[in-house]
């Protein structure tokens, strides 16, 4: 019985919503993940078209909704590196928040469209996951090295205790990369879970779950924007540190 | 089936492909172009606005503060002119009260003056009228003597010391009693 509707469960799923699997493609000999390339390109535009479009008119007088939603991004992005870094903030943290924050919520707030199916949100495939992570990671190893030296960035990994330092490489070369990318990824991923198996309910009663999951799936998506937003912003402060602790050492 | 089989043989949820370097790209594309045209004027746009509602939150205190300075500067000039007033007063009424005292003496020295010199007419007529009896009283009472004892009274000596006498009594009679 349970092994049957499992079986028609795996196979009402794989003809509706296969998360996990794309539509993949070959170029140049490597394989490519075409829906996700596609509805990362889509959420891409939407977001350089809304901040180039909000940029041409931007105004310090009265602004419009789009502007006033970018400033309110910006605005919390700006308090939290300032909180974090104050002055000693590395050049285009901000910028990457902002993108970052952005970009992730257009790109999970594709999952909300009915259009799931075909367009599934490139932040349920770990390609789009791993690279913002990569980056992240990078550029947070990159700006505590220029704002503390090298000897001092590494250094720091043995503090307070140096018996304690391979815990602390595991969680910031390992536990943190993983878990800031798969944190995103696991959320997105399970939404479109979720869904197909929705879609295995009759289709007179279909529709008040998945309206029900759809929304709580736009919650998802904006917390884990910001969360991953926040989390890079905290490992920034981490390693370039603040003012305060300039001022103390 | 097939497909769980094909999906199991094909991906694998958390290995990337070569999608890793497509998504890379593009994800960098969009950071560039945040980082280079819409963050940097919204920045400007927040930090301009921000500098406007502190310029108007100054200029408000000011306005707030000249408004206070103004009204001050009324009240004190008030109080000042209140105290001027008070003091113009004050003189007009230490001015008066000289005036009348001035003039109270004036009249009293008037006063006196007349009198002494009522006093002094009094005297001088007193004194004349006494001359003149001295020169009249002898003889008339000499005459009116000897008329009533028939007899000339010659001792001249005695005569004139009872002339003498009686003068001397009218000058000790106090001026008031001689007035009546």
């Amino acid at each position: 019985m349970t092994n049957d509707a499992a079986g028609s469960a795996a196979v009402l799923a794989a003809e509706e919503i296969t998360p996990g699997e794309h539509w993949t493609g070959e170029f140049l000999g490597f394989t490519m993940n075409i829906d996700t390339i596609i509805a990362t390109a889509i959420a891409g535009a939407i977001v350089c078209g809304l901040g180039l479009y909000m940029a041409r008119g931007v105004t310090r007088g009265r602004p419009t909704t789009l502007q006033l939603v970018f400033e309110a991004l910006t605005g919390w992005v700006q308090g939290q590196v300032r909180d974090g870094m104050g002055l000693r903030a590395p050049r285009g943290v901000v910028s990457l928040g902002v993108t970052l924050f952005a970009f992730i919520l257009i790109c999970n707030l594709l999952a909300a469209l009915p259009s799931e199916h075909v367009l599934p949100p490139p932040t349920a495939d770990v390609n789009l996951a791993y690279p913002m992570m990569l980056l992240v990671i990078i550029w947070v190893q990159v700006a505590g090295i220029r704002a503390r030296g090298a000897k001092k960035h590494f250094g720091h990994l043995t503090e307070p205790y140096a018996f304690l330092a391979p815990s602390e490489i595991i969680t910031q070369y390992f536990a943190r990369p993983v878990s800031l990318s798969l944190r995103l990824w696991g959320n997105i991923f399970a939404g479109g879970i979720m869904v197909s198996i929705i879609a295995l309910l009759p289709a007179y009663i279909l529709w008040a779950p998945n309206a029900a999951w759809k929304l709580f799936d736009i919650f998802i998506g904006v917390i884990q924007a910001l969360i991953f937003t926040l989390l890079t912003v905290i490992y920034f402060s981490e390693a370039v540190g603040s003012d305060e602790e300039a001022a103390t050492h | 089936m097939t497909t769980r089989v094909l999906a199991a043989e094909t991906t694998n949820f958390l290995l990337p492909n070569a999608t890793f370097f497509v998504e890379f790209a593009l994800f960098l594309i969009v950071l560039f172009v945040l980082y280079r045209y819409v963050v940097p004027p919204l920045s400007r746009a927040l930090d301009e606005r921000q500098d406007m509602v502190r310029k108007q939150v100054q200029d408000k205190e000011l306005a707030a503060r000249t408004l206070q300075e103004a009204r001050e500067r009324y009240e004190s000039e008030l109080a000042d002119a209140r105290a001027e007033a008070a003091s113009i007063r004050d003189e007009a009424r230490a001015d008066a009260a000289r005036v009348r005292t001035d003039l109270r003496e004036q009249a009293d020295r008037e006063v006196e003056r007349i009198q002494r010199q009522g006093a002094e007419q009094l005297a001088a007529h007193r004194a004349q009228t006494l001359t003149q009896l001295r020169t009249e009283l002898d003889g008339l009472s000499t005459r009116l003597a000897e008329r009533v004892i028939g007899q000339s009274l010659s001792d001249d000596r005695r005569r004139r010391a009872t002339v003498d006498r009686f003068l001397a009594e009218l000058e000790h009679t106090p001026a008031g009693r001689g007035e009546d």
